[in-house]
């Protein structure tokens, strides 16, 4: 499998289609306009890319597509300068994008596993590329759970892929939002509720972590509690990138840069880098 | 190696404008304060005591279009190019400090994974001329982490003012055959003896200025990358930044960037890289609000951390700081580079 990788000048890509998700999310739908790169554009799950919004600037964004089989999209809050430049496109706007960057999740190392995935808000983005490819491989992991957060229902990610991964056989989703409605008839309360509530592995158990640091800092004290080792929890981490190269050190953690060295971290290196989340 | 007088460095530095942008020492006669920059072969000063700011501007400067795009909204068509200056241009009189810290930048931006275009350009074309330092200045401490008094290697051609006249050293097949046709005396061992001396002489003189706790660089680089330094010790040092960033900014190693892209009236933009110094509170806070270096110390330990680890040693090959003791002249809060090593020392101690 060769690699493709765009380093220094973007490659410009059409928006095919925008789908609203939730209040100041959306995913936009993308094809690489040159015939070459699109569909040989390959990457890990966990990597990211960097998306130019031209005349606004760039920005750092996760991939939510399994590397297989899967419609090349990205999905984004609307939170700064360039994402809500971004948000403002129209179908048949471009794009441009460089990238894949970063380590990835450690696919091969996590076969035959329990995989526990534990998402807060909009922490499922990051982690879908991941669920998706795991699915796809379904017969080579052992249990596989979801664990997913939000603060009301109408702030869950991806509801109708939610929907759709309760009913696959073996696959045991547990949702939970911080305030309920009225029509709301799941569980309510923060996410480690979740945990007194599901019978977790522990033995031979990988758990995906992602969301904000408070939960993070939660989840990771409710796993290790269980007896979850700390290399055996993987987080991807987010910072302030420029280059995604390792050149501009806007994202170094410790001694590591996340564009180059993460952004897939255990809990392990986390914990001996020496700074915040 | 050859032996040339005094005024024949004026004939070097004639030759050098013909071909290459010249950059150099110069004394600002407003300020009375020596720089490093743009200079003619008339102003051009060796002499000179060591320049405020590092050469590192010439090679990645303060501001840099790196990418030029344009991008037309109703035919949705996006014409993206990069931008790269190879322009030649020559360093006359480069500090031993500057050129090792140029080094660094060398390795870091050219010797990983990634290289760096746009500074590959930069650097593509480039004659470098030292200047070996006989006299250390006061804020020098350039013995304390190996980068000094004397080049030892990456430049062209080297200078040693012997007193009565230069000693030239070639350090390059290009150094080599630029200086041929000038037709200098060869210089001897004897020559080569009396550079030694001078050198060892300029040794002994770090001494003299040169406060004790320089000399404990590397033991408190085994600290700092072990991680065995109290919290106290940062919060102190912290509570002294004033957040300027006038230690990046006269740093001869420090690279990091930030990127922006800016709208022209032309109707086109450019992507601008800016110098950016990782004291800023803004430095590492996302586009949420959220940033996870806020307090202070936080990234005055970080600064410290780029210059006096091991882990950051291995992108540089030699320690992050060349001694050249700018950050201490500068800094508003007493927390340069050596002062820093003090109080470390003095909790090491404690």
């Amino acid at each position: 499998m060769s690699e493709q990788k765009i380093v220094t000048v973007p490659e410009i890509a059409t928006i095919e289609e925008i789908k609203d998700e939730i209040v100041d999310v959306k995913t936009f739908y993308l094809r690489f306009d040159n015939k070459e790169i699109d569909g040989n554009f390959k990457f890990k799950s966990g990597q990211f890319i960097m998306c130019t919004v031209f005349g606004a600037g760039e920005f750092a964004v996760s991939l939510p597509p399994s590397p297989e089989n899967d419609r090349f999209h990205i999905t984004v809050r609307r939170i700064g300068k360039v994402t809500n430049a971004l948000h403002d496109l129209q179908v048949g706007d471009k794009v441009g994008i460089r990238g894949p960057f970063g380590n990835g999740f450690p696919f091969e190392e996590i076969k035959g596993k329990n995989v526990i995935y534990v998402a807060g808000g909009i922490g499922l983005i990051p982690l879908r590329s991941s669920i998706v490819h795991v699915l796809q491989h379904r017969n080579e992991f052992g249990r596989i759970l979801l664990l997913y957060g939000s603060r009301s229902p109408q702030d869950l990610m991806y509801q109708y892929m939610l929907d759709e991964w309760q009913k696959i056989e073996g696959f045991e989703t547990f949702i939970t939002v911080d305030n309920g409605t009225p029509e709301w008839k799941g569980n309510v309360g923060i996410i480690t509720t979740l945990f007194d509530k599901v019978e977790i592995p522990v033995e031979n158990t990988v758990a995906f972590v992602c969301g904000p640091p408070v939960m993070f800092n939660a989840v990771i004290k409710e796993l290790m509690q269980r007896g979850i080792k700390d290399d055996m929890i993987i987080s991807t981490l987010e910072r302030h990138m420029k280059c995604g190269v390792g050149k501009c050190q806007h994202c170094a953690i410790g001694r590591t840069l996340v564009c180059t060295d993460g952004p897939v971290y255990t809990y392990r290196q986390i914990k001996t880098l020496g700074e915040q989340i | 190696m050859y032996l040339m007088k005094k005024n024949d460095v004026k004939k070097i530095a004639k030759a050098l404008e013909e071909k290459y942008t010249l950059y150099g020492p110069y004394v600002d006669e407003a300020f009375g304060q020596c720089f490093f920059d743009k200079v003619t072969a008339d102003n051009v000063d060796l002499n000179a005591s060591i320049p405020t700011n590092p050469p590192k501007h010439v090679v990645f400067p303060h501001l840099e279009t790196i990418m030029q795009y344009k991008y037309d909204k109703t035919t949705k068509k996006a014409d993206i190019a990069m931008v790269f200056d190879d322009t030649p241009k020559a360093l006359f009189g480069l500090r031993s400090c500057d050129l090792t810290g140029l080094q660094c930048i060398d390795r870091f931006f050219l010797g990983q994974e990634f290289v760096d275009e746009v500074y590959r350009h930069h650097r593509s074309r480039m004659f470098i001329v030292a200047n070996t330092c006989v006299v250390p200045f006061k804020q020098c401490f350039c013995v304390c982490t190996d980068s000094g008094p004397a080049a030892q290697e990456g430049y062209d051609l080297n200078l040693t003012n012997l007193g009565d006249s230069y000693l030239l050293e070639v350090g390059s097949e290009k150094g080599k055959a630029f200086i041929e046709s000038f037709g200098f005396a060869k210089a001897t061992e004897e020559h080569l003896k009396q550079k030694q001396k001078l050198v060892e002489k300029s040794i002994t003189m770090f001494e003299d200025i040169a406060t004790e706790s320089k000399a404990w660089v590397s033991r408190v680089m085994n600290r700092v990358t072990t991680g065995f330094i109290k919290e106290e010790v940062w919060e102190y040092i912290g509570n002294q930044c004033i957040e300027c960033g006038a230690c990046s900014y006269v740093c001869p190693s420090c690279t990091c960037f930030n990127i922006n892209d800016a709208n022209t009236i032309a109707g086109n933009t450019e992507r601008v890289r800016t110098w950016d110094s990782c004291s800023y509170e803004g430095y590492s806070r996302m586009a949420g609000g959220h940033n996870p270096r806020k307090p202070i110390e936080d990234r005055r330990n970080k600064r410290f951390f780029c210059k006096l680890s091991y882990s950051q040693s291995k992108k540089y090959l030699r320690p992050g700081c060349v001694g050249c003791g700018r950050c201490a002249w500068v800094c508003p809060g007493d927390i340069g580079l050596p002062n820093v090593v003090t109080y470390i020392r003095r909790e090491i101690h404690e």
